[in-house]
């Protein structure tokens, strides 16, 4: 096809009831193609599923629940830092007692209150 | 991964869109490669008619299926899968157009011309014979309101009803614009 019939084919498949179907494929045949490059589909894919997004997540998961666990136990600490410190004011020392919460209770009472007689 | 790429064309062959969408909904790579394997060709007449052959076209290509990839789960399948791809093609491709001409209004008082400039200028190196060139040259002469008209009837062959579905406009302005359109382009390419 000439350059004369190529532009009367374009000019021609722009009437509203000219069939332009096969326009395209015509057009093709003369060398006006679009393509993007080979490894387009690839591309597409790399930006959508990153190799090591699995990996990564695992990984994320893993760091997140160490930084849980901390946390917890610096919480946990710092009561039971705070339990001694009230026990100690509250009874003057920290004998097995004073946690106990017997320190000032004889043998007897701790039958009798065990017992009830 | 051109093992990938091999696979994808053997195992996806003859999947219907339907169940290609279905897969690519569950993450399937496989599928959704497949769709793009498909449907690549029809994003790059639009995009490259529009935009010209500039760098910048392949990533405008890659964000139309990444967007897709998104935004599969809001087709219902109404409408052809293809339809819906070059709806997305099609808005990519204006927003980048007037992106530009926002660009180029910063800068210069004669945004037109320098953004003409640029398309011509930003075509890739690889030979084109002269139809290829003619058509290419006229395209981006046109204004890109019957550009977009041009390249949805000559390059996809939609008919002036499709044509006015994905462009989203009123039949009567896409006959209106097509016959403008032919006008502008006989204009064009008497000068070529």
């Amino acid at each position: 096809m000439n350059i004369a019939a190529v532009k009367k084919l374009i000019i021609n498949s722009l009437n509203p009831d000219f069939n332009s179907g096969d326009v395209s494929s015509r057009l093709e045949e003369e060398g006006i193609s679009y393509n993007f490059s080979q490894n387009f589909t690839e591309n597409v894919l790399s930006r959508l599923f990153p190799a090591g997004l699995t990996l990564n997540r695992e990984i994320e998961f893993a760091k997140y629940m160490n930084f849980a666990f901390y946390r917890v136990a610096l919480t946990g600490v710092a009561a039971i830092v705070l339990l001694l410190i009230s026990i100690f004011i509250m009874e003057g020392s920290l004998s097995l007692n004073s946690f106990l919460g017997l320190s000032d209770s004889y043998a007897e009472s701790i039958v009798c209150l065990l017992t009830g007689n | 991964m051109s093992i990938l790429c091999s696979m994808t064309s053997e195992s996806y062959n003859l999947t219907t869109e339907e169940e290609l969408v279905r897969a690519s909904l569950t993450g399937d790579k496989k599928a959704f490669g497949e769709i793009v394997n498909r449907y690549q060709k029809m994003v790059a007449r639009t995009v490259k008619s529009m935009l010209g052959d500039t760098i910048f076209t392949e990533d405008i290509g890659q964000e139309v299926f990444i967007k897709l990839f998104f935004s599969l789960s809001e087709f219902r399948g109404e409408a052809k899968l293809s339809t819906y791809i070059q709806k997305i093609a099609v808005n990519l491709t204006l927003n980048e157009i007037k992106r530009r001409k926002r660009f180029f209004t910063m800068f210069s008082q004669k945004a037109n011309n320098e953004m003409h400039e640029f398309e011509i200028a930003d075509h890739d190196t690889e030979k084109r014979n002269e139809a290829s060139e003619l058509v290419n040259k006229a395209l981006m002469e046109m204004d890109y309101k019957f550009r977009i008209i041009v390249t949805m009837r000559m390059l996809q062959g939609y008919s002036t009803k499709e044509t006015a579905e994905i462009l989203d406009l009123p039949l009567g302005t896409v006959l209106s614009r097509l016959s403008r359109a032919q006008e502008q382009l006989r204009n064009i390419l008497a000068k070529l």
